[in-house]
Parts: C-alpha cells; structure tokens; sequence
C-alpha cells in the first residue's frame, strides 16, 4: 500500500492498522471501528482510477467479517457497508446481520446497527418480524441515548402491524421527564398514525396535553406544533377547538419556527371558521409590519392569502387595507432587498394573490416584468406564470417580443456542454477518488464563490416559454391580440426556437424514457405552434392569406435548411398542420407549383409517419386547385405540364405504398389509383371547347371542396337533440346472445370458416401484379368503348356513387354534402333540425359566426375600403370565429348535466392522484377518515355530524370519563387480582398479560376499544368517577370469587 | 414534512442521504444524481430553491394553487457552502425561507462540533452528521431547532471525534464566526 498522504499522516494510520490486528477484542470499540472506517474512505482515495474494484473487493471483505461472532468487527462491517450504500451497493442482504448489531448491549455498536436500519431497511425487509422485541426494549432502556435510537428510526421502518405492537410502549414515552424523548416520542407517533390511524385514538389526548401545558418546554410545544401542523390540513375541523391556544401562542410564543408553522396552520383553519379572520387579522398584520425576520412576514403573508383572509375580509375597508400592506410587503422584497431567494417566494406569493386580487397585482406590473429576464431561470418561470396569467391587450405585445428576445439571444448549450451533463446523468456516481482541484479541507465556513456566468437556457424552460407564449396569445379566443400579422409573424419565429430533441443521443437502455420525454415535449410544444397557426387560418379570415403564406414558407424547401438550422428537427412538429393549411387553402397560395414541389421532395420520406400521412393529403388538394383553374385554357401545354405534375405524384405516392406504417400506406393506396384514373383521363383526354377533362376540373376538386370548415366546441356533440324514434338503448339485434352461442357451437368447420381460416392462418403466397392502372382497366376496353366514353363513364359513375351517397346521407347531420359549396346557412343538418324540432328549436336563432366577409357590420366594410387590402398600415380590425354550438333551450339541464360531469371529474381526481403517487410521498389520506373527536363515536353518529360543537364536546367529555372510569376498573380488578394471586405488584407487563386472562371472566366486562396496555397516567380521573368506580368494583370483584 | 436530506460535494459525491420515505438504492441513486445534476447548473446569484427533478416531477405535475397542502413532496430547497450542498426536499407544508434557516442551523450544528468544520469531518464522521440530523429532524417532523440544544443532544451520544490531525491541507480557513454566515443570511433571521 502507498500513501498518498504525506502530512504525518501514514504514521497514524499505522497505529491504527496495528490496533485492528492485534487488539481484536480491544475495549475501546471507538477507536476500533473508526479506524476501520478510515482504511475504507482512505483506500478509496488511494485507489484512484480503480475506485470500482476496490469497492468490490472491500464488499466482500465486509461480507464475511459481517458474517463472523466478534461483534466489533460485525459493527465495523456494517458501518462500511452503511458508508457503501450511500454510493449505492445495495446491503439489503445484510439485513439480519443489521439486526444482530441493534442489539448489541454496547451503545456505539448499537447505533451503527440502527443506523443501518434506517439506511438500508425496505418494505419488504423480512427481518422486520424480529425486530419488534428489540425495539420494545430499547424504547423503555433506562438509558436516554439508548432510549432515543429507536425513537429515530421507528419513522422510517414502520408498518401498520409494527405500530399496533409497539404504540403502546411508545405512549408512556410522551411523559417521559426529558423534553428531547417527548419530542421525538410525538414524531414518531405521528409517523405511526400515518400507517396506522388507530394511533391517533390513543396518541392524541396525549398529544393534545402537551401542547395546552403552559409549562411545557419550549422546544417540545413547538416540536408539537410542527406535528399538529402536518396532521391539520387533512381534518383542520377537529382542530378548531385548539384555536385559542393556538392564537396565544402565536402572540406570546417569541419564537418564530413556531409562529410560522401556526400561521400556516390556521392558513386551513380560517376558511371553516370565518370569525377567526377577524381575531387574526390584527396580530398578522402587526408582524408583517414590525418583524424583522423574513420568513416569518413571508408566512405571513402567505397565510393571509392561503387562508382565504384577502377574499373574507374583501370590501370590509381593513381588508383593503391588509391586501395593499400585503402586496406592498411583497413588492419590497422583490426590489429592495436583492435577495433571489425573497424575489423568488414573492413571485410565489404573487402568483397565489393574482387569482383574488388582479388589480393590486397588475400595479406592480414593472417589477414582475423585471423579472421575466432576471438570470436565474426559477425566478423567471415564477415571473412567466405571473406575466401569462397577468397579461392584456396593452401589454402583450411587448410581453411576448421580450421572451422572444431572450430565447433568441441565449446561448446554446455546447455539444460539451451537454456531454458533460449526459455523464453526469447517466453514470451513477462513484465513491471516486477526491480531485486535486478542491480541497475537501476547506472550511465550509465560506460561502461558495464561484464564478457566475451567463445561463444557458435549457430545452425545458424553452419549452416552457414557448408554451406561454402561445398561451398568452390564445387566451379567451385571441382576445388580447391586436394585430394577427404581428402574430403569425411570431408563430413562425418561434418554430425556428423549437429545441431540438435528438442532441441526447439514445443512451444506455434504461434510462431511454428520459429522452423520450424530453422529445415529446419538444414535438407537443412544435405541434401546439401549428395548431395554433391552423387556428388563425381557420378562424381570422381576414388574415387567412397570410396564414397560408406562412405555412407555406414552412413546408418550402428551399427555406428548410434556414428555417430549422440548428434545431435539426425540433420544429417539425409544425409540418402537418402547414401541410393542412396549405392545402386546405390552397386556392389562396402564391405559388401553387412550387408548393407542390415542395411537398413532392424527397425529404418527406425522412419525416415521420404522421407528416408524411398530412403531405399525402395535401397534395392532391394542392393538385386539383391547380387543375382547376379556370383562367387558362386546356391546350396541349397544360395537358402535358398535368400529366408530369400527376407522374411526379404517382412516382412519389408509389414509393411510399411500402412505407411501414399502415395509415401512410393506405393514404398512398388511395391516392395513387386515383391519380391513375387522372393520368389516364389527362391522356386520353380530346380537347373539347378548350375545357379540360372533367375529373380534372370538376370531380377532383369537389373531392375536397364543400362548406367552409367552421371551429366546433368540444362540447357542440354532446348536445345535437336526438331524432325521433332513435332509441339508443334499444339493442339492434335482440337474438345477440342466441348469434352468440350458435356461433360458438358452430365450431364444425363449413365452408365458409374454413374460407376464413384459410384467409388468416395460412401464409398467402406472395402475389404481385400490381401493375398500371390502364391494365386493370383493359377488360372494360374490349368491349369496344374508346377511352373517352370509358372516361366519361367512370365519371358519371363517380357523379352516380356521389349522388347516392348524398342521398344515403341526407339524413346524417354529420354529413357535409359536397354540392352546397356555399356556407349557406340552410344545410341538410338545419334542415333535418327544423324539420323535427319544430319550434322547439330554434337553429336559426343560433349564433353561428359566419366567416363571410359581406356579414360584418358597414362599419367594418367602410374601413376594409378605406385601407387597400394586402398593404394594411392601420390596425385592421379582425374577427374572430368563435367556436360553433348548439345552445339547446333547456340550458338549466345542460348545467346540471356539465356539473355533473365535473363533480365525475372531481370524484376521479383524488383516485388518480392516488395511483400516481410520488416517490417520496408519504401518504397520510388514512388520517382523512380518522376523526380525533369523538373516541366512541360509531357509524351512526357521524351521520350526526352537523351538530353543534359544544354537544360535540360534552359527548367527548362523557366518553373521556367513561373511559377512564372503565380504566379504574380495570385497574383496580387486576389488583385485586394480582394480590389474590399472591403475585407482587410490579411489573407493568406482567399486569397486562392477566389483565387479559381475566377479563373474559368478568361478565361486565366493558367493551370499550381502548387496548388494555393503554397506561394513561393516573391522578387525573375526576374524584366523582373514583367513587364510582369503586362502587362498581366491589360488584365486579365478587364474580371472580364465586 | 421533510421527505429526504442529501449533502454531496461539488462533484456529486454523496456525503449523506436521509430519506424519510423507503426507496430502493438505485432509486435513490438516480434521484441524487437528477438534483445535482440541477443544482450544480445554477450560477451562486441564483435563488435557492430548485425545480422539481424529473423524478419528482412526473407525478406531481400540476402546480394547483387551489390544493396548498399536499403530501406530494413540492419543494426542494439547497444551499451551497464550500465543496458540499445540502438540499432539503419537502412538502409545501414546510416555510421555504424556514428550511433555508434549518441547513443554517445543521451547518452552524456542525460547526460547533467539530470546530471549524469541513467536508473531511464531514466524510470521517458520517455518523455524527446522522446523529446531528437525528437530533433536528425525525421521521420528517422537525423536532429541534435551537443551535445549543442540538450540540448538547449529540454531544450526550458521546464524543465527537475529530478527523485525524494533519489530514487534509490545513485547517479551515474561516478564522471567526462571523465568517461562518452564508450569503444572504441577515436577510432574514428566522431563529
């Protein structure tokens, strides 16, 4: 071995390696395992490099001194192994051996053996069975450190069956003469009532006791109120009654920890008990105006808003006052101070008040706006939150303009940068060998002063703000947006901000959701753009032209490398809804051929599937704008730039038939018979009159032409009136059962079946004669027709199949009929509501927001002259279509029926909250239905909860004596017991166990649900009930002597 | 309550891990190396408090002002003295100016202890900083915060060893107390 360490230290180190080896058994466990210990942690940092082996090979050393009967080295072993399992070598194999060390009978050895418990015991540790005996023990050690070991670490190994056998050893301990084992006695209680709720049954008079003890040490009442804090919020009803106390506390205590906890405390209670507002609002504000600790004028503060005191006392002139002292307070600690941390918990408090009190907030718009570019990124998504849900017509733009500034201008992560983070990531952390560069040395007396330097954004808050952003802009139906030139502007400046998502390189196996995250929300923040710009398009006619140009510039190809520089493909998310943009609107592009170019490149087949399944679609809608067009005639020049246009798309649609997904597939499938069926008619095609062929101009286009496609709300399905006579319960087929079990008897195989199987079972030869469509057509050929009649007759069939399926669906409101190209407003979906509603239903009374220009008031029309359309200098007046519904007479039940979905929605949430626990949860909703009221308080009785609560109070009184009346009892029973028995009154534990033999023989024996281990400390049973009880004793006394 | 206590160093080296919840190891592990992988980012003028790491975020992800109090752990706080960070992670039940406080006390705690305290102490005596810790908070509850009280209860566990003289490179390099202070503290003295 060498040493590193030159500075005196091999000598040391010597000596202790001497006492390892020959002191084995040496007295002084101290020095033994402490030395032990440093040969660990040393050779670590001697082992520089190989830190991995060494660690191994230390593993298995402690494996088999763990294993050996000198409890020094046992203790030693585990300590190493406790130090390991902070670098992460699992030592839960070690569990018994855990166990063997807590009960050893020295202190020292003891607490490495607890301390392992904490560290490495898990739920499902078997071990914990064995255990109960020792930690009964311990908890009553007459030894006070022995005595708080299992005190500590009962919290984080305890189970609902471990609380039921050691609570009642654990509740004497809540009297125990030193303040620290009630302390920490109560906290592990509390951890206790968590997993199992009876606890608090017994646990909480006592609790209750020290708290109303003015003589109580300091520490434990504040200690208490921590818990009693934690336990409130779940049922702040049955703490009511503690108010008062609560309240001098707060007044008189002198402590802050404490009085922050109390404020946050009666933060749940307030909103129960409105008069305590009142009570509350002059202390409150007297310490936000005279302390001068921050944290407690921030909880004050906070408890103000959180308690509901801002809404109680609203309009009452010293609510007023109170809410301006409040966002006053506030406002100075975000710019007086300079302190990030008081900036950050004032936005906190910011954010919580804007929901009540909006005005006051926004009047201290500067300073939060300030920090929207403050370089610390917490503070900026606090200030982000703040600015979205604070943000108006006035302000947006310069809002918006700022966070586009500040995502433009960050710098990018480097690839180093980044290397560095996935390192730190994705490799577990090494107890590796200390750097030369720090010195572990150095005094931790030293605030840390590195260098600051510039943040770079990370993807998650780039993410964040776009999403704002686009937030901001849509909020009410776009209605802070003034300008829509300036916004569709900013929708595709944000594209190109769109972080990448594939600069994480797919790392090692496990950790690959990671990534996947990290891409989804990157491809949901890229696609939300382009719901948002398909949005624009579809609802703000007046700048649909624009829309469309900018998507148009998105899909062009020859704007891509610029467009997506450096985010790769970041912002591709976009692509299918611009795809749908522009052809939707195609009649509104500048440039149809280049378009189509654009959305024939070959690049398309390195998008993703659900792109490329928006491209196939836009394409013949590009496609058949242009081979509709009416202003050039049909002459040999135009015959031959359609047959190359419809080459180029059957080439490409070819190719993508075999792509791998199934929905691009069957698009391609589709589309591409029916470019054949174009190409052929283009072909063929006679020149007539200049027109070209009519599956051209007319079929192709109405394919994709029809009303104008309007924006629906969500919520329009639900309420179209049903038709009459449709029974939706009437089940179609009344024999299903019968269908059923005949087709599950028909097993023998007919003809039919055996069709079927042969279809799915059997491997299909590969058959491939897939040709060219004018093959498949020959047939019709032979008998004689030319092409042209074959032509017009395809086409009539087309007109025919399309006149059928208008007349299947006439009745079907759903049914967009195609030869209404109009948006009129007389469609079948009107006509068959009128029809069958009567007057009922008035449709026509319906709002629907018709996009046609010549709707909008004179007014409008005047401006629209006055303003050359294309060159608007002026602000243009936009509008917007809302969204489409029905407003069904019978609102009153659309309410009630929208309550009730949202009280399922409600009654769903805590279930799921439930299932999605977070992993350092834990989960006290056993508390919610534990009441800490009433002791006997049945099912029954809760029904009756409404009662007053003084009645409330009396009961629990009456059951309180009760109780101790039957404890006398019992008490004085198994006295007369144990002296009949000869027995010596004693032990406490011995007491017990005869208890319980003898009360069956009672025949009045009291059922009461207290355990019969429940010691309360006596002398505090009333003289009445004394008397009582030694009335009834004698009866009871007899019966054993009989 | 308080859902786990974490000290590591600059480079990511655990020093201590407390979590009041039971986790599997290489839960905890990843969840070590997701805060520093955040906290180590943060230029010193930043504020204290950390972003949820993605662990913690993925269940807890809607910020509902409407539910104030929660079991989900919401709020980590940390703070950076020399080589090591000390990071709190709790629930919103918690003062998030109080627990910066609380790492005060820890550290003054350790201080006192081991008089001018470093990470070395820190790597040697783990089981004090346990017992330190032991003494403040149990089961998540904070049960002590007064500075005296703390030193005299781990001092009554028995004595408190120093690391070996003439490790390291010298003593610390704070001569007083009023060195000792962090950034910003004064601000607010929540004690």
């Amino acid at each position: 071995m060498r040493y590193a360490f030159s500075t005196g230290l091999p000598l040391l180190y010597q000596i202790s390696k001497g006492f390892t080896v020959t002191a084995q058994s040496s007295q002084n466990i101290l020095i033994m395992f402490e030395k032990s210990l440093y040969d660990l942690i040393r050779g670590l940092r001697n082992h520089k490099g190989n830190e991995r082996e060494y660690i191994h090979n230390s593993l298995r050393e402690c494996r088999t001194e763990i294993k050996g009967s000198d409890m020094d080295v046992k203790a030693t072993a585990l300590l190493k192994l406790v130090y390991l399992e902070m670098f992460g070598h699992d030592m839960s194999w070690a569990s018994f051996h855990v166990l063997e060390v807590m009960s050893s009978p020295k202190y020292l050895q003891k607490r490495v053996g607890y301390l392992g418990a904490v560290q490495s015991f898990r739920p499902d540790t078997e071990v914990l069975m064995l255990a109960t005996n020792l930690l009964k023990k311990d908890i009553t050690s007459p030894l006070l450190p022995t005595m708080s070991l299992p005190m500590v670490t009962i919290p984080h190994i305890i189970t609902p069956s471990l609380a039921l056998s050691l609570l009642s050893d654990l509740l004497p301990r809540t009297s125990h003469s030193h303040p620290t084992i009630r302390k920490k006695t109560i906290a592990a209680l509390y951890r206790l009532a968590l997993v199992y709720p009876e606890t608090l049954r017994h646990a909480w008079p006592k609790i209750k006791d020290l708290l109303m003890d003015e003589h109580e040490d300091p520490s434990v009442t504040a200690a208490v109120i921590n818990i009693v804090c934690e336990l409130g919020w779940r049922r702040p009803r049955d703490f009511l009654s503690l108010a008062p106390r609560l309240f001098d506390l707060l007044v008189d205590g002198g402590n802050n920890w404490m009085a922050i906890k109390i404020i946050k405390l009666f933060a749940t209670l307030t909103p129960l008990e409105p008069r305590l507002m009142k009570k509350l609002l002059p202390p409150l504000s007297t310490l936000i105006r005279t302390t001068p600790a921050m944290s407690l004028l921030y909880e004050c503060i906070n408890g103000i808003v959180q308690g509901g005191i801002l809404e109680g006392t609203n309009g009452a002139r010293e609510g007023e006052e109170i809410a301006s002292l409040c966002v006053d307070k506030l406002r100075g600690m975000v710019i007086v101070e300079g302190d990030p941390n008081l900036k950050y918990v004032a936005l906190l408090a910011f954010n919580k008040i804007v929901i009540s009190h909006p005005h006051l907030v926004s009047m201290h718009q500067d300073v939060i706006l300030s920090c929207i570019d403050d370089p610390d990124i917490s503070i900026r998504l606090q200030a982000l939150d703040l600015g979205a849900s604070m943000v108006n017509r006035g302000i947006l733009n310069s809002v918006v303009d700022r966070l586009m500034r500040q995502l433009s201008n960050a710098p990018v992560l480097t690839s180093a940068d980044l290397a560095e983070i996935e390192r730190k990531r994705f490799q577990g952390v090494e107890p590796a060998a200390d750097s030369d560069d720090e010195d572990p040395a150095e005094s931790l007396r030293q605030p840390d002063k590195r260098a600051d330097s510039v943040p770079s954004l990370p993807d998650e808050y780039r993410v964040t703000v776009i999403r704002h952003i686009l937030g901001m802009c849509s909020r009410d139906t776009y209605a802070n947006i003034t300008d829509f030139d300036w916004y569709i502007d900013v929708l595709v400046r944000l594209v190109r901000l769109v972080p990448s998502f594939t600069e994480f390189p797919e790392a090692q196996p496990g950790v690959n959701w990671e990534n996947r995250s990290a891409e989804l929300t990157s491809a949901d923040v890229s696609s939300a753009i382009g719901s948002e710009l398909r949005n624009v398009a579809v609802r703000v006619r007046t700048v649909r032209a624009e829309a469309v140009g900018a998507a148009d510039s998105l899909i062009a190809i020859s704007g891509r490398e610029q467009l997506f520089p450096r985010t790769g493909n970041g912002g591709q998310g976009v692509l299918p809804f611009a795809a749908w943009i522009v052809g939707e609107y195609a009649d509104s592009l500048p440039d149809r051929h280049n378009t189509l170019t654009s959305l024939l490149h070959h690049s398309v087949f390195s998008s993703s599937s659900e792109t490329i399944c928006a491209y196939l679609q836009a394409v013949p809608k590009v496609f058949a704008s242009i081979a509709a067009r009416d202003d050039e005639s049909w002459g040999t020049e135009r015959q031959s730039l359609t047959s190359l246009l419809l080459a180029r798309i059957a080439h490409l649609y070819e190719s993508l038939t075999r792509h791998p997904n199934l929905e691009v597939q069957e698009r391609s499938v589709e589309f591409l018979e029916l470019m054949r069926v174009a190409a052929e008619a283009v072909a063929s095609h006679a020149e007539v009159n200049n027109a070209g062929p009519l599956l051209l101009t007319r079929a192709l286009p109405s394919l994709f032409t029809g009303m104008e496609l309007n924006p629906v709300a969500p919520s329009a399905q639900r309420k179209v009136p049903l038709p009459d006579g449709l029974n939706l319960d009437e089940p179609f087929n009344h024999d299903l059962a019968k269908v059923l079990q005949r087709a599950n008897e028909e097993l023998v195989p007919d003809p039919e079946y055996a069709e079927a199987e042969r279809v799915y079972h059997q491997r299909p030869t590969p058959k491939l004669e897939i040709g060219p469509a004018r093959e498949m057509i020959k047939p019709a050929n032979q008998t004689g027709f030319s092409y042209q009649h074959n032509a017009e007759e395809a086409l009539a069939d087309v007109r025919l199949a399309a006149r059928q399926r208008a007349e299947r669906n006439k009745d079907d409101p759903f049914y967009i009929a195609h030869e209404d190209t109009s948006s009129g407003t007389s469609t079948p979906f009107h006509d068959i509501l009128k029809s069958s509603n009567g007057e009922v239903v008035d449709i026509d009374s319906i709002p629907i927001m018709n996009l046609d220009l010549g709707d909008r008031n004179p007014m409008d029309d005047e401006l629209e002259k006055e303003t050359p359309k294309g060159k608007h200098k002026r602000v243009r007046h936009f509008q917007i279509a809302t969204d489409e519904n029905i407003d069904v007479e019978d609102s009153a039940k659309e309410s009630t029926s929208a309550t009730a979905n949202r009280t399922i929605i409600d009654s769903m949430l805590p279930q799921r909250s439930n299932a999605k626990r977070s992993l350092l949860e834990v989960d006290s909703s056993g508390l919610v239905s534990f009441s800490l009221e009433d002791e006997n308080e049945s099912i029954t009785d809760r029904r009756l909860k409404s009662e007053t609560r003084k009645a409330e109070e009396e009961e629990m009184e009456r059951a309180l004596k009760e109780v101790e009346r039957v404890r006398l009892e019992m008490q004085r029973a198994s006295e007369r017991v144990a002296v009949e028995d000869g027995t010596p009154l004693d032990g406490t534990v011995v007491k017990k166990k005869k208890k319980k033999k003898k009360l069956p023989g009672t025949a009045t024996a009291p059922q009461i649900g207290v355990p019969s281990g429940d010691k309360r400390t006596s002398g505090t049973g009333s003289t009445e009930a004394g008397f009582v009880v030694k009335a009834k004793k004698k009866k009871k006394v007899q019966k054993p002597e009989v | 309550m308080i859902n786990a206590v974490l000290v590591f160093n600059n480079s990511g080296q655990p020093r201590l891990t407390k979590f009041y919840t039971q986790l599997d190891t290489s839960v905890q592990q990843r969840l070590i190396s997701e805060i520093f992988t955040l906290v180590s980012h943060r230029p010193n003028s930043a504020c204290n408090f950390l972003p949820l790491p993605p662990l913690l975020a993925s269940s807890s992800k809607s910020p509902t002002p409407s539910q104030p109090h929660n079991d989900t752990p919401s709020l980590i706080t940390y703070r950076h003295y020399a080589t090591l960070y000390f990071i709190l992670i709790s629930t919103s039940t918690e003062s998030p100016l109080a627990l910066l406080d609380l790492i005060q006390v820890f550290v003054e705690a350790l201080d006192r202890l081991f008089e001018n305290v470093c990470e070395l102490d820190l790597i040697f005596n783990f089981e004090t900083l346990h017992a330190v810790l032991g003494e403040m908070v149990v089961g998540g509850v904070v049960v002590e915060t007064g500075l005296d009280k703390v030193v005299e209860g781990v001092r009554g566990q028995g004595k408190v060893l120093k690391r070996p003289t003439g490790d390291g490179r010298g003593g610390g390099l704070g001569s007083g107390f009023a060195g000792f202070r962090a950034v910003g503290d004064g601000v607010w003295s929540g004690r």
